[in-house]
């Protein structure tokens, strides 16, 4: 295949809020482009992974390259990159961005532009790129297009006069979008014959080629042979194979600057080769790797151990494997009295790990517990020593802590005016600081607020969306941290301290917690043969009491006509059940009580 | 010792509750159903030869709602193709409200001296939300017409509406009117039964009221003379139900009809709910059987106790070590000392005490792997 030239290659992205069109318009655009044929095309084949698919989401990057011969009569290359949409993921997102020279932004004419559109969006300006404004849904009887351009050029300032109207879903004016790619987004630039620089902007482990880098040439190029190495790492690697997403791999004899790729080589451990690290000529480096991105830190922690202790390995296993595709995932071995070895793992937000708590499960068929996610405190001790304290039951005595400081957000949430009042009456009760309130547009307010992360965790996306009936959006940074009065709160069962139900929190909460706290667990640890306290305690004062009252029924009926086989199987189901609990001393516990414990608060 | 079930798969109208193989719109089918069941008997009887037989058990559905004449041909049969023992227990499942003088005269000379009376509750407005066709007066008919016959009578427990002084007039009028043995099941809401909608709107009396009633059952049958022999059967001395008994001893049965069950020579085996299919297949020189497994080794040993452990008697150690020819202790010492605290134990066997008799099935799946 011949080489394309620079001008004729376009690498881009596309941003949408959810719902909006982007996985739709995505296939569209292969299909106008015959990468796949609308009959074998399988819905938002982007979309791969079936948690993807199912909630309607983009997690991992999936890259696609497509070729359009132009009104112009030439042949261009397009390689279009993904980005996923949710804020946990916003660090995905400057992966994707760095890879591209430009952006195609699709908002819904329905519903105008979305809080984590705008913010997606500011991210695309930061790294440069241009942006192409698309208008969907333009068929639907309720699309306002003349308003949501007016609404796209006050808000982000962007000419929308010659914006594509379209309907991705309809296949309407997409050949638009297309010639609007080649005329209004930049051709990548870079020096064909300076020595590699190749930035990794996802990877992935595959069981026979290894470590699959996903790469954007910005300069020089690699072909099979080529000895390379990354900047990070001293290792050197020899490619095996090169090629680029159609949107399978598609091997091809080399890649160069401007293009978009993968290159495999042998490469064991994706720790040699790290997201956003640049590789280069192991002959004849480059002298300074590309501006890597801004490395993503988990803000949201919980212990993942398996339900059956002795899948410690296959759990270990897992979530090293989800590791090599998600560098923002990060876990260490730990080490609970109740649930015994698992590891406590750092997320980028609750959806991050709610995914990876699925993925495990579903991907590895492996059960597992997780506990009540927590943010990571600084805790100043007496001695002068400072330690980060991500686990609460790894919390050093009371007496040995001079004070303790926790992590605060900077958050963001824009709504009609109409919800003002209810959503600051949330922050209120999430301890938040009222920062700022403006308008964005006519229709809707941005509302700044500090809030202390832990407050976030609980239960604020619930509440947010049930008090602003789904209308109101929010995207938060964390902005440091503040001294806090902050107080272990400790579960007893049985008797028996459970240090996997402990949790953090700011004194004035606490009491309320506790009893929270205990009043959810009672409902959902089921009765068992002995009657079993549940007490909230706080530095040894029980301050919260409830019962599980003992079984007293629990008895198969008459067998009709002698089936013994049914009953067999009832008792089975029942232990099968039983199975999925886990015994902390002689209490059996659901594996979902350790997460119920933080719907408390929505009641 | 072994059983012989048949199942009659007719009634007048579906009670609220009901999820068992029982089809009203289907009784024009009656004559034809039991020229099957014949059929099934007579190719059964070849391989059953060396059996005897001690209980036959008419269950349903309302065994009383068909022409009495197909019970009688049906225990003919019974005789000429089976060794009977001369002492069996021959039991009829009846409706209060379906009985009188003539079909009982037909009844006593097929041979039935044991009937099951489906009492339920004595409170006709609870009757009728079950949509029950009797009412209390029936069974007190009923229970008239019976007088000197053996009888039993079902009594349900966690009814809507059903209070403690409801359940001791209930079993008053069991016992009062000549019951020899109850049956006191508690209501389970099957899926897809009328039932099931209102546990779904959590109208069901909860696990509380129930066992509250339970408890009051068995203490207030034990002073009528009624000895709890099985978690849910009281009977006075000599009246226990030997067909049932024979279920909870692991004893072998065969059954005849649509979802009839049999246990024999280690094969249980289960006919379709189907009258249609049922009368297709033996039309058709073909058994109705949809499932059929083989039980061995651990599997046989962990039944024998499930099913032990619901009487009142337990395991027998040495009846165990006949049985499989090896050492009980030996075959659970992994999982006995998990549920130990919940066991009566003594030299010749091991039983669940009373007080957690109710909660039987959380201590009977430790046995489980």
């Amino acid at each position: 295949m011949a080489k394309t030239k620079k001008q004729n290659i376009r690498n881009f992205c596309i941003i949408a809020h959810i719902d909006h069109g982007k996985s739709t318009l995505a296939d569209r655009l292969l299909e106008m482009t015959g990468q796949v044929s609308a009959r074998d095309m399988e819905e938002q084949l982007l979309d791969s992974m079936d948690l993807e698919r199912e909630r309607g989401i983009t997690i991992k990057l999936t890259p696609a390259r497509m070729y359009y011969t132009a009104k112009n009569g030439e042949e261009y290359v397009f390689n279009l990159i993904d980005t996923p949409g949710h804020v946990d993921f916003s660090y995905e997102v400057s992966r994707s961005l760095a890879a591209c020279e430009g952006a195609i932004l699709v908002v819904d004419a329905t519903q105008g532009v979305q809080a984590q559109t705008l913010a997606n969006v500011y991210l695309a300006l930061d790294n440069d790129l241009e942006i192409l404004p698309v208008i969907n849904k333009i068929d639907l009887a309720s699309a306002d297009i003349e308003g949501t351009k007016a609404e796209i050029e006050d808000t982000i300032g962007l000419d929308c006069s010659s914006a594509p109207l379209i309907s991705a879903k309809n296949g309407i004016n997409i050949e638009k979008v297309l010639e609007k790619i080649i005329t209004d987004l930049p051709a990548p630039v870079g020096d064909d014959d300076a020595p590699l620089k190749a930035l990794i902007f996802d990877s992935y482990y595959d069981n026979f080629k290894g470590v699959i880098c996903f790469v954007r040439i910005k300069d020089g190029s690699v072909k099979v042979g080529n000895k390379i190495k990354t900047f990070l790492s001293d290792k050197i690697f020899e490619v095996t194979e090169v090629g680029t997403f159609s949107p399978n791999l598609t091997p091809r004899a080399s890649l160069s600057a401007g293009e978009v790729g993968y290159i495999a080589a042998s490469i064991k451990s994706v720790q040699d080769t790290r997201v956003g690290d640049t590789f280069t000529d192991a002959d004849n480096p480059a002298k300074e790797p590309l501006p890597g991105y801004k490395e993503a830190l988990p803000v949201v922690f919980s212990g993942v151990y398996p339900l059956d202790g002795s899948k410690f390995n296959d759990l270990k296993e897992a979530i090293s494997k989800l590791k090599l595709n998600d560098a923002s995932l990060t876990f260490e071995a730990e080490n609970s009295m109740a649930l015994g070895f698992g590891f406590r793992c750092g997320f980028l937000g609750l959806l991050h790990m709610e995914i990876i708590q699925q993925r495990i499960e579903r991907e590895f068929d492996l059960e597992i517990i997780t506990t009540a996610p927590s943010v990571s405190y600084k805790v100043y001790k007496t001695d002068g020593e400072m330690v980060m304290v991500e686990n609460p039951s790894k919390l050093p005595d009371i007496d040995k802590i001079d004070y303790m400081e926790e992590p605060i957000i900077s958050a963001n949430i824009y709504t009609p005016p109409d919800y003002v009042g209810p959503i600051m009456d949330l922050c209120q009760e999430k301890r938040g600081v009222f920062e700022d309130m403006t308008y964005v547009d006519a229709k809707r307010v941005r509302l700044k607020y500090k809030l202390p992360l832990n407050e976030i965790i609980f239960d604020f996306f619930d509440g947010l969306k049930s008090r602003t009936r789904g209308y109101a959006s929010f995207d938060y940074e964390l902005s440091g941290y503040e001294k806090s009065d902050l107080v272990k709160l400790d579960m007893y069962l049985n008797g028996d301290i459970c240090d996997a139900l402990a949790i953090i929190v700011h004194r004035e909460k606490a009491y309320a917690r506790g009893r929270a706290i205990a009043e959810r667990l009672k409902e959902v640890i089921p009765r068992q043969m002995f009657e079993i306290p549940i007490q909230a305690a706080i530095g040894g004062k029980i301050i919260a009491r409830e019962t599980v009252k003992a079984l007293r029924k629990d008895v198969l009926a008459k067998c009709y006509g002698g089936d013994i086989t049914r009953k067999k199987k009832l008792l089975e189901k029942q232990k099968e059940g039983k199975k999925k609990m886990r015994r902390l001393g002689t209490v059996e516990i659901p594996s979902e009580a350790f997460m119920s414990i933080l719907k408390i608060d929505s009641d | 010792m072994a059983g012989i079930y048949i199942h009659v798969p007719f009634c007048k109208q579906k009670c609220t509750y009901c999820d068992f193989a029982s089809y009203p719109r289907e009784i024009g089918k009656a004559e034809l159903y039991f020229g099957c069941l014949y059929k099934e008997m007579k190719s059964r009887s070849m391989a059953l030869k060396n059996k005897t037989f001690d209980t036959v058990y008419f269950g349903g559905g309302t065994p009383s709602i068909v022409d009495p004449k197909l019970i009688l041909g049906c225990m003919r049969l019974i005789k000429q193709c089976f060794n009977l023992s001369e002492d069996a227990e021959v039991t009829l499942e009846i409706n209060p409200g379906t009985m009188d003088r003539n079909k009982l005269r037909v009844y006593k000379e097929a041979g039935i001296n044991r009937f099951s009376v489906g009492l339920q509750v004595a409170d006709d407005g609870i009757l009728r939300s079950l949509n029950r066709i009797h009412n209390t007066e029936d069974f007190v008919n009923t229970a008239k017409i019976l007088q000197g016959y053996n009888f039993s009578a079902d009594v349900m427990i966690g009814l809507i509406g059903e209070t403690e002084e409801i359940l001791q007039k209930t079993l008053d009028l069991a016992v009062d009117n000549g019951a020899k043995h109850l049956s006191v099941y508690a209501l389970k809401a099957e899926e897809g039964t009328p039932m099931y909608s209102k546990y779904l709107n959590g109208d069901l009396p909860d696990e509380d009221a129930v066992r509250d009633l339970y408890d009051f059952t068995v203490s207030y049958l034990a002073q009528k003379g009624f000895n709890r022999y099985e978690v849910s059967n009281f009977a006075l001395s000599g009246y226990h139900s030997r067909h049932n008994l024979n279920y909870w001893k692991r004893g072998e049965y065969i059954g005849f009809g649509v979802a009839a069950s049999s246990f024999i020579d280690g094969r249980r085996f289960t006919n379709t709910e189907s009258i249609d299919e049922y009368v297709h297949c033996l039309l058709s020189d073909r058994y109705a059987e949809i499932f059929s497994e083989d039980i061995v080794g651990e599997e046989a040993k962990f039944e024998y106790l499930m099913l032990r452990l619901r009487t009142a008697l337990g395991v027998n150690f040495s009846e165990y070590k006949s049985t499989f020819g090896s050492d009980f202790y030996t075959d659970f010492k992994q999982k006995l000392p998990s549920v130990i605290k919940y066991m009566d134990v003594d030299d010749n066997r091991i039983k669940i005490k009373d007080e957690y008799l109710y909660v039987q099935n959380n201590i009977i799946i430790q046995f489980m792997d």
